[in-house]
């Protein structure tokens, strides 16, 4: 069947990806989040029809998710399914945040056409992630923006700080959690 | 923030994912468990005599808590990976409680038909699920800790789970100071301690676990 035939396509190619990404392929990373992304935002805009203003949010706290969340991955898990619970996991805390008890009932369509519809054309979003960023703790704050903005490798940017390298991952790992929490307002 | 612009942020400097995040979690949470049960069972309730510390009726306990809380550890460890099934696991369980419950009734079958009921009573019955279940709230505490920070999608499931491996490790506990010596005995009782606890960890997950 199409559909199925669809699904798979898509699963060896994101998968393939994924363990690259897994192993450390940073660039492997960056094409399978923006693959996902875009998946995310089809499967997120048909069951948020009610709140078509927080689909671009709830795909970016999706990916923030998927990314703290990267140890739970198993190669023995297709990634969609993978993906896809953890999307609906921060679905049903939206709806939960924002009292709506209704959507809490419709029923979540079945596994298999979850990712199936592409959709490249970001929304705007309520929320801006970099202002959050800039919020965070300054040694958070720091650690994030030299190695995630500015690109510093982690010794360069212990060297600027006079952090120990070590520090400067545990200031990076805290600042994203952060971020993820502040996220769920 | 436009979302390629995030993705270029998570993505840069990401490096591999980290190995073994469940048992970076669970490890410790049983370390701190089993000593904050054993803690409490010794400094509360007191030592079992020198006398029972060779005997069967200790080790099995020991073991059944042991067996269980490896047991109760896979099952929440495939609760807190999204996706992940955890039908295994949950039949570990299953053997587990059944591999005990069929020891238990061995025991009584070895027993003259007027022995079974005290032997399955013993005289610390209707205290020794409540014990269980107070030596193991340290050890769920720490089991909540561990599940928040990894990815469980099933909250009830995944907190039963936490509170299986916390009972367990409560019995474990128990264990030391507990003067029972029937397998029958902690088949029924110490099993009902933990499924007390088990029962606890599924009220508790839907509004703990939340990441």
């Amino acid at each position: 069947m199409p559909d199925n035939a669809n699904q798979n396509e898509l699963e060896s190619r994101l998968r393939t990806l994924w363990l690259r990404a897994q192993s450390g392929d940073e660039a492997a990373y960056r094409e399978a989040l923006l693959q996902i992304a875009s998946r995310l935002r089809g499967y997120l805009r048909r069951r948020m029809q009610s709140l078509p203003d927080d689909v671009e949010d709830l795909v970016q706290e999706t990916l923030l998710a998927l990314h703290l969340q990267r140890a739970t991955y198993e190669p023995s898990l297709p990634i969609g399914a993978w993906v896809v619970a953890i999307a609906r996991h921060k679905l049903v805390d939206l709806w939960r945040r924002r009292g709506r008890r209704d959507d809490l009932h419709q029923p979540l369509d079945d596994v298999d056409e979850a990712l199936l519809v592409a959709d490249q054309e970001e929304g705007g979003t309520r929320r801006d992630l970099e202002k959050l960023m800039l919020a965070l703790p300054e040694a958070q704050r720091q650690a994030i923006w030299l190695t995630k903005v500015d690109g510093l490798s982690v010794a360069e940017a212990a060297a600027q700080t006079g952090a120990s390298p070590s520090a400067i991952k545990v200031q990076v790992h805290r600042g994203m959690k952060r971020l993820a929490r502040m996220v769920q307002d | 923030m436009k979302t390629e612009r995030l993705i270029d942020v998570l993505a840069r400097g990401a490096g591999p994912a980290r190995p073994a995040p469940v048992a970076r979690r669970l490890g410790p949470a049983a370390c701190a468990g089993v000593f904050g049960s054993a803690a409490l069972a010794l400094g509360w309730i007191g030592p079992v005599p020198a006398a029972m510390v060779g005997a069967a009726g200790l080790w099995i306990k020991l073991i059944y808590g042991g067996a269980l809380a490896l047991a109760a550890a896979w099952l929440a460890g495939r609760l807190a990976r999204p996706a992940a099934s955890y039908r295994a696991a949950a039949a570990g369980v299953l053997l587990v409680v059944g591999g005990m419950a069929l020891a238990g009734a061995a025991s009584l079958l070895g027993l003259p038909a007027a022995e079974r009921l005290p032997a399955l009573f013993g005289s610390s019955w209707s205290s020794c699920p409540w014990f269980v279940v107070g030596l193991s709230l340290p050890a769920l505490a720490a089991a909540l800790w561990a599940l928040g920070g990894l990815a469980p999608t099933r909250p009830r499931l995944a907190g039963f789970a936490a509170g299986l491996f916390a009972g367990a490790l409560g019995a474990i506990g128990y264990a030391l100071a507990c003067r029972e010596t029937s397998p029958a005995f902690v088949a029924v009782w110490y099993s009902a301690g933990i499924a007390l606890t088990a029962l606890l960890g599924a009220a508790l997950g839907p509004r703990v676990l939340r990441w």
